[in-house]
């Protein structure tokens, strides 16, 4: 092994065996499923043009789209992390008779095919299910409209904060809390200036991967968004429908714009996470 | 402060963590509740700072009623096992924590908050480390800059729970000297909860002897040394 | 020292009515907050969740069953699990390869594997979908020679299986990594100055200790392989018969009005995902000590 005469190895000595077998499957498997597909992407990408790529996006409809599904996803993200909370702490804290059945409940997303979310609200919310005709009576609509978009957005995006923050806080020392009592501050103090801090990293963490997940999601969309151009359109829609006209470089450059988007924000949040890990993140 | 505990007892589900006890501790005071873990003594000491409530019997405070004031209107200075000190604050923020907690009507102006820390950072000797988080200390700079805060509020007693026991033999003897200056300082009535009979014999004024939720003789030092009332404290203060 | 005398005792109720532990909320808010989870999930989860079976059986389960017994739903039946059945295992192994390499040695560029691992959760599915096509379709460059070798992959169940693949790719690693790291290495070592061999120490030991994180993360990756929608209908092409998955024909009948049958088969794949959860949440209470390391981060 030419290992030993390096500086620094690609892998350490170790006498657990395997190593080769379990990297070789492991990046083969990698390459073909993840890696080629998204560089092919990519590829095509650069094939296209960085001139036809943004004369392709540059178009009212695709940034409307764009804007859309980005908006909605982070109003959604934003819902899901002060419900999150107020359900984490609820599950974690309190016992009441059905906690359990809650608790199973938060996965239902999760669990729940996003065609089937789909339909499902869209029954729910049309002007004749059941929440959709009382909301009709109070003039209000949710079905068809950007309304029902954030509805299965939020659906899609729920257990996200709620399960990230949980176990945080069934690990908070208690006598941390007792102290501030002791110090004179009150209950509502001390849960906005003690143990709000402690659980803002990891509610930065699951409204990030709430947000992913809304940006990119479709299943449980596009029947209750109604998918009127300009105004419904989420931007996965717009991928779909150059696919089916075969225009793969439009749905190349709508995928890339998408991709670069989403990185974009994952990358930011991050930052914003290492900076309030650093605030207050003294562990 | 003069504390009377009368006839105080609690059971968690259907077991006594105490049984029926009383207790009083004259003003001023420096006393030790001293005891094998389980004997009810934490629960005690618990009960005097509001955060247990007992089932049955008073706690007084200058002979009147306590029991069911809040754990904020008792204003009793605690030290946790812990020291549960908040980890996103610096240790200014720690100290000034109480103070900051107040209703804007009796709370200090800025200023004067900030003389306040800086005089309780030099009673405890380290006036240096105002701006450093709880996890760069070292485990007695922990336990002084948890003192420190629970004198911020101008506490009406002083209540430890085992304050000295994740520290190591050396610097728990310098602590020892610490807490007994900063008693003689203020003059508060102060009770702290140990199992380490050394410790009790050295720093307290009078020590309670507790087993298995019950008093099992109350005394100065030497008195506990040369009489024990039973053969539970001969046995404990023996070992 | 009862030289101090005690005044007497007064009746004071209210003062025990009035007390809460310091670190518990007053009840009066602990109810609102409560109600508020019950009423919040109630409405977004719970409802949704029986809106599907309520419509399912609108016109009696006869008609809902006579919808699920049609040969063209048994055949997306047949075809979703097929496509499980190829996916999940892959997957799997995929899994218990990268969280072996991970976990077991140290070499450079671990943090960026890993990373790598996690990308298909930020990408979405549609896009995910276009990647195989673009990849694998007829006009690409391996797609075409694999078309002229008799073996199209978009349009088919090849390109259905790596499109499901993608989706689910990190959901096995995901489970397992924290749990090995917490376990380390040491048993494994104690195997192997014993004298077994490498695979011997895999299948006695390492294998025995991670078996319920294993099944775990297996349930989660079957759960969305078997509804995975997005990334399907891109590659899927959606062949009545051929190339339509449940999801894809749950679609399908919607959009055609036939709303009972597209219910029913939605009903069946919310059966399928309760009957997951309860799994789930009974390898979280029986074998919660396996699978903490994994809560924990």
């Amino acid at each position: 092994m030419t290992g030993r005469t390096m500086r620094h190895p690609f892998v350490q000595q170790s006498p657990m065996p395997g190593f080769g077998l379990a990297m070789g499957i492991t990046v083969t498997m990698l390459s073909v499923v993840v890696l080629v597909p998204i560089a092919a992407l990519l590829l095509k990408g650069a094939d296209f043009g960085l001139a036809n790529i943004w004369a392709t996006v540059n178009r009212e409809r695709i940034w409307k789209a764009l804007w859309l599904s980005f908006r909605l996803s982070f109003l959604a993200a934003l819902f899901n992390l002060v419900f999150g909370v107020v359900l984490a702490w609820v599950l974690a804290r309190y016992r009441f008779p059905g906690r359990r059945l809650l608790d199973a409940a938060v996965d239902l997303p999760f669990a729940l095919p996003t065609a089937v979310a789909g339909i499902a609200l869209t029954a729910l919310y049309a002007p004749n299910g059941v929440f959709g005709s009382v909301l009709a009576d109070a003039g209000i609509k949710v079905a068809y409209t950007q309304w029902g978009i954030l509805v299965a957005l939020i659906f899609v995006g729920l257990p996200f904060v709620a399960r990230t923050v949980q176990p945080v806080i069934e690990e908070i020392d208690r006598e941390v809390e007792e102290a501030s009592a002791t110090l004179g501050a009150s209950r509502l103090y001390t849960l906005r200036h003690v143990v709000l801090p402690m659980l803002t990293p990891a509610a930065l963490t699951g409204f990030a991967l709430a947000l992913a997940r809304a940006v990119g999601e479709y299943g449980s969309v596009i029947f209750i968004a109604g998918n009127i151009p300009l105004v419904t359109e989420i931007a996965p829609l717009l991928i779909v429908i150059q696919l089916e006209e075969y225009n793969y470089n439009a749905a190349a450059a709508i995928g890339i714009a998408m991709l670069l988007i989403s990185f974009a924000m994952l990358l930011a949040i991050n930052l914003i996470q290492i900076w309030s890990r650093r605030r207050i993140g003294h562990v | 402060m003069v504390i009377q505990i009368d006839e105080i007892s609690k059971l968690f589900g259907t077991t006594a963590a105490l049984h029926p006890v009383s207790l009083s501790i004259p003003g001023g005071a420096l006393v030790a509740l001293l005891g094998p873990s389980g004997s009810g003594k934490t629960t005690l000491l618990r009960i005097l700072g509001g955060l247990e409530y007992p089932t049955s019997g008073r706690v007084l405070f200058d002979g009147q009623d306590a029991t069911g004031m809040t754990v904020q209107e008792r204003r009793a200075g605690f030290v946790f096992q812990s020291y549960a000190l908040f980890r996103h604050m610096t240790v200014f923020d720690n100290i000034a924590y109480g103070l900051n907690a107040r209703p804007r009507a009796s709370r200090p102006s800025k200023a004067e908050i900030a003389r306040r820390v800086t005089r309780l950072l030099d009673l405890i000797q380290l006036p240096q480390i105002a701006d450093r988080y709880p996890s760069q200390l070292s485990g007695g700079q922990r336990q002084r800059v948890a003192l420190a805060r629970a004198l911020a509020i101008e506490p009406r007693m002083l209540l430890l729970d085992e304050p000295f026991g994740a520290l190591d033999a050396k610097v728990r003897k310098e602590l020892r000297q610490g807490l007994r200056e900063i008693h003689d300082t203020t003059g508060l009535t102060t009770v702290f909860v140990t199992h380490d009979q050394d410790e009790a014999m050295e720093l307290a004024d009078l020590v309670v002897v507790m087993s298995m939720g019950r008093i099992e003789q109350i005394g100065r030092p030497q008195d506990i040394r040369t009489r024990p009332a039973t053969p539970f404290v001969r046995d404990f203060i023996a070992g | 020292m009862s030289d101090i005398p005690l005044p007497p005792a007064g009746l004071r109720p209210a003062a025990a009515r009035r007390f809460h532990a310091p670190t518990d909320e007053a009840p009066a808010a602990r109810l609102v907050l409560i109600l508020l989870a019950v009423l919040g999930l109630g409405v977004l989860v719970l409802a949704p969740l029986a809106t599907v079976f309520a419509e399912a059986l609108s016109r009696g389960i006869g008609t809902a069953l006579a919808s699920l017994s049609d040969p063209q739903a048994w055949s997306a039946i047949r075809l979703t699990l097929l496509v499980a059945a190829i996916a999940v295992p892959l997957n799997a192994v995929f899994g218990v390869a990268a969280a072996w390499a991970i976990t077991k040695f140290d070499f450079r560029g671990k943090a960026f594997l890993i990373t790598l691992i996690d990308l298909p959760f930020s990408v979405s599915p549609v896009v995910a979908g276009l990647c195989i096509v673009l990849t694998f379709g007829a006009n690409s460059l391996i797609g075409g020679w694999l078309v002229a070798h008799g073996f199209p992959i978009v349009f088919a169940l090849p390109g259905i299986v790596l499109a499901t693949m993608f989706v689910t790719f990190p959901f096995v690693a995901r489970e397992l990594i924290p749990v090995m790291i917490e376990q380390g290495r040491a048993e494994e070592e104690a195997a192997l100055t014993l004298g077994a061999s490498g695979w011997r120490v895999f299948r006695t030991v390492t294998l025995p200790n991670i078996r319920w994180a294993l099944l775990y993360g297996v349930l989660l990756c079957n759960a969305r392989a078997m509804g995975e929608f997005g990334a399907v209908a891109v590659v899927s092409g959606k062949i009545r018969g051929q190339t339509a998955t449940v999801p894809i024909s749950i679609e399908m009948l919607y959009n055609e009005y036939m709303t009972v049958a597209a219910f029913s088969m939605a009903a069946l794949l919310a059966f399928l995902g309760l009957v997951t959860l309860l799994i789930k949440t009974a390898l979280e209470i029986r074998h919660a000590d396996q699978l903490t390391a994994q809560r924990r981060h």
